[in-house]
């Protein structure tokens, strides 16, 4: 355990954390003890006991992934600080050897002291513990907790000046020996290390912070939430996002202040700024010119300056309207797209750097970078346009009642001599009138601007969003190896790997393919050997056939059948004279199936083969005996004792060179053919009589079957 | 994965619709200052939505197609396995017919009858040890070859998304520059929101009755 030799941090610190591990340690074992005295309460109930079992297994699977997890935290932590020191310290010292000596070096390192400072710090609070070590959980979240204000600050300050590295390097960059120089250092400054610009290890600090809630809230997947440090847990890993979400802020703030130190130019923001009154009149006089002119009607009203302002108002008043209802419509696509999570589903796919790298970026978007989108879009865009779109109703309606009190005004007439009334209704028009000329170029001109700006603000947001997005990505390019292709390059890999992942997935798969298209290979069924009985009395047997898949009927006359069914062919081809749909008959029903889906079907011989009398070719063939029917090495010696020959069925014999079987008779082999070489015919010896027997129709069987017992007759 | 893809490109199609309706409001037509905004908002917009849409074409290439061909293959899978069980079934039936004749009385038919089971009985077996063997060595295969199969798509799924952004970052930088008031914290933006709301309030055309 090494003390820390820095002066800033306080001996008390030192101590209270040693203290608190102690105490963490002496808290555990009680909860240990604890523990085993439940699981033996446990193991007495024989009905619970395989539940617990499983549970536990469980349990203890999560205790392995949460020791994976937090080891993996601290090791990271580890070698992360470990390539800051040799970036710092060789390679910075190695850099500043190059000559012409590189301009404005020294930025390149301005802040990353202080990130290894606060790395240093963590890690030698978490080397007083041991992972494995139960209280080791709580160990960590005090360490963040103390350390969190530090975190955050060095952090903010570096990302804020990452700008100006990654803008340093590429001036490097411009100078093509200049650049040269620096890798050739980089690259013997760190030759394990596959790194080819100072930005590989400069990056880390951004990776890093960015993946601390991912780190801690893998273990907390993993915790029990009994755990006694779970809370804690808890606390730290939202504590981390905030983290992120607070630089980031931190981040746009110094960028919007370093830009007023740059020079305005005359624009359109400019521009703006110019609205007036007396413009905007003006502009609405032309409206109204112009709307009069595509009206085609005179206006009724005496007052064209009012009906150019109501026109824009009117025109506005749309704008807004539409404006809002799309934003709205974009905020909820934006809901939605969040709310999709397919990076979730956890395919078990391991550590391949790939996978981690997407998921990881998929968590950050998710997390926080893109709900601080949508919260800025709904300050900054949404709501101003809700408070102004409710503004607009105020002097819409005005505007309707002056309408309706200028018909009342006009139906009065040219009358001198108004009653109290019509005086009334005079004067009720006119203070309207009058108001509303007065106020409306006012509010135009200001709804305008505000809109312009909210208008301004959307695409700054936008812009936000994708530099942070943009950042994210960089921190992440240097672990995929494809990363540096270039765009079309890129894509061609990809489509190509695609191609090359599809076909070996089919090769893969080829032989379950086959095996699922391969003829069945099955005893039959008793209701399809009653089937085969019917056919077999209708059809002759090489018309059998046998379906390798279902089949609807889809037409009239076609049949719909099971796979593995048996049917007799009748014609090859149907009444058109299709020859892809046959005529079969099903042993009742007669219909068509398609031909694709029949094959021969070769019977077992259950029935007695035929003896070699008939030599027709036909006969032979067609019945082909099924591979599990007896047709193998009839033909012992009697030298092989282990085996005896017996008949396998009965068969009358026809000549006085034959001799009548029984089935299951002894039989002893004398000439495994006949006199003219055939092996057809054996002689056999039998009840004490000689004779030719067809040989396929002898069995040939252990002997460890005893020889029968009971004699035949 | 197809829902995210969706939603993503109606978010785009959105934000398109927004331009496309200004630029289309009459406000325009009598400011020039305007309506060269609302045409660079226009253009950034629909830049940004193709982009959009190549990402999404990319996408679909290289990670949910590949996805679809992945997950076909389950149904494959799955019927070999019914077909494993069937086999098995009929091994276990033809088992303990071989065993029933076994115990039988050894007389000549039964003899016959139990070597003709016996040879039944084979092929069957074979059959079935072919399939669970085969089962045996596809299965993990097929699942280990799952990571290589979609480390691809991954890193296209990364990479379209790098491009996307980057491009959207350049768009909105231009855009920004041309369109919007002098770099302002969300602070200052919404305090002028609420001075010009306030503004507005004041009138009292506004109030409402």
């Amino acid at each position: 355990m090494e003390t820390p030799s820095r002066t800033d941090s306080s001996p008390s610190e030192c101590e209270q954390g040693e203290v608190a591990a102690t105490e963490v340690t002496g808290r555990d074992m009680e909860d240990v003890d604890v523990l085993e005295e439940d699981t033996e309460k446990e193991a007495g109930e024989e009905v619970v006991k395989d539940e617990e079992a499983g549970k536990r297994a469980a349990g203890e699977l999560a205790t392995q992934r949460k020791l994976l997890a937090i080891e993996e935290l601290v090791l990271t932590e580890r070698n992360y600080l470990r390539h800051l020191r040799l970036c710092s310290v060789t390679i910075r010292s190695n850099l500043q050897k190059v000559q012409p000596p590189l301009a404005n070096l020294d930025t390149m390192f301005l802040h990353i002291q202080e990130v290894m400072d606060v790395s240093e710090r963590l890690l030698t609070l978490l080397d007083r513990g041991q992972p494995s070590n139960p209280g080791f959980l709580s160990l960590l979240c005090d360490a963040f907790l103390s350390l969190r204000t530090d975190m955050e600050a060095a952090y903010r300050e570096y990302l804020a000046g990452y700008g100006n590295v990654t803008a340093l390097e590429n001036s490097y960059k411009q100078k093509e020996a200049v650049w040269q120089e620096v890798v050739k250092v980089v690259k013997a400054s760190a030759p394990e290390v596959n790194a080819s610009s100072p930005t590989f290890f400069l990056v880390m600090p951004v990776q890093r912070i960015a993946r601390y809630p991912l780190l801690l809230q893998t273990i907390q997947k993993h915790t029990d939430p009994r755990d006694p440090a779970y809370l804690a847990l808890e606390d730290v890993a939202r504590i981390a996002v905030d983290m992120n979400c607070k630089i980031n802020e931190y981040k746009r703030f110094r960028e919007v202040a370093d830009k007023y130190k740059k020079t305005e130019t005359l624009s359109i923001r400019d521009k703006i700024n110019r609205l007036n009154g007396h413009s905007i009149a003006k502009k609405t006089a032309r409206l109204g010119q112009f709307l009069k002119h595509e009206t085609g009607i005179v206006p009724k009203v005496i007052d064209e300056e009012f009906d150019a302002l109501a026109g824009f108002f009117c025109v506005l008043e749309r704008g807004i309207t539409d404006l809002h209802e799309n934003v709205e419509n974009f905020l909820g696509h934006l809901q939605a797209f969040l709310a999709c999570r397919p990076e979730e589903r956890d395919l078990d796919l391991g550590s391949d750097r790939g996978v981690v790298s997407y998921r990881e970026i998929t968590a950050a978007l998710k997390q926080w970078i893109y709900p601080t989108f949508e919260r800025r879009v709904r300050t900054l865009v949404h709501r101003p346009l809700c408070s102004l779109r409710e503004m607009l109703a105020g002097p819409r309606n005005l505007i309707r009642k002056r309408l309706d009190k200028l018909l009342d005004y006009e139906a009065l007439g040219e009358k001198s001599g108004l009653s109290y009334e019509e005086q009334a209704v005079a004067g009720a028009y006119r203070t309207i009138n009058a108001l509303l000329v007065a106020e409306l170029p006012q509010f135009n001109g200001t709804a305008l601007q505000l809109l312009w700006g909210i208008l301004g603000a959307f695409s700054c947001l936008q812009r936000d969003l994708a530099a942070d997005t943009e950042q994210l990505f960089a921190s992440y390019t240097h672990e995929l190896p494809h990363s540096l292709l270039e765009p079309s390059a890129f894509w061609e890999w990809a489509s190509a790997a695609v191609c090359e992942e599809a076909k070996r997935l089919d090769a893969i798969f080829q032989n379950v393919q086959e095996e699922l298209n391969a003829p069945i290979v099955q005893p039959l069924s008793p209701s399809s050997q009653r089937r085969l009985q019917v056919l077999m009395e209708r059809h002759s047997p090489e018309k059998i056939y046998q379906l390798t898949r279902h089949v609807v009927g889809s037409r009239e006359l076609d049949l719909t059948l099971q796979r593995g069914e048996l049917v007799a062919l009748v014609s090859e081809m149907d009444t058109r004279g299709d020859r892809r749909r046959w005529l079969v008959d099903a042993g009742g029903p007669r219909g068509y199936v398609p031909s694709s889906k029949l094959v021969r079907y070769r019977q077992v011989t259950k029935e007695v083969p035929p003896s070699p009398h008939f030599t027709t070719a036909v006969g032979r063939e067609a019945i082909r005996r099924h591979s599990y029917s007896p047709e193998s090495h009839p033909f012992v010696t009697m030298a092989m004792p282990c085996f005896q020959v017996f008949a396998g069925y009965d068969f009358t014999a026809r000549s006085h060179h034959e001799v009548t079987l029984r089935s299951g008779e002894p039989v002893k082999v004398l000439e495994p053919h006949d006199k003219r070489g055939n092996r057809d015919w054996s002689l056999v010896e039998v009840r004490g009589r000689r004779g030719y027997v067809p040989s396929n129709y002898l069995a040939v069987l252990p002997s460890v079957v005893a020889p029968p017992t009971a004699p035949f007759c | 994965m197809k829902k995210s893809t969706e939603a993503d490109t109606a978010m785009s199609k959105a934000a398109v619709k927004i331009s496309a309706d200004l630029l289309s409001n009459p406000l325009c037509e009598q400011d020039q200052a305007f309506l060269d905004s609302m045409t660079a908002l226009d253009t950034a917009m629909r830049r940004m939505d193709s982009f959009n849409q190549e990402k999404v074409n990319q996408i679909q290439k290289t990670v949910i197609d590949p996805l679809k061909k992945y997950s076909s293959v389950f149904p494959s899978l799955n019927m070999a396995v019914k077909r494993r069980e069937q086999t098995l079934q009929d091994y276990k039936r033809l088992q303990s017919k071989v065993e029933k004749y076994e115990e039988k009385e050894k007389t000549g038919p039964n003899m016959v009858k139990l070597h003709q089971a016996r040879e039944e009985l084979r092929p069957v077996k074979d059959d079935f040890e072919a399939k669970n063997k085969q089962l045996l060595e596809e299965m993990p295969k097929f699942y280990n070859s799952r990571i290589d199969y979609f480390q691809p798509s991954f890193e296209a799924l990364i990479r379209a998304q790098v491009v996307y952004f980057t491009e959207m970052h350049k768009i909105f930088s231009e855009l920004t520059e041309q369109i919007d008031q002098a770099n302002l914290t969300d602070e200052q933006r919404e305090r002028e929101n609420e001075a010009k709301l306030n503004e507005l309030r004041a009138l009292s055309i506004v109030a409402d009755d």
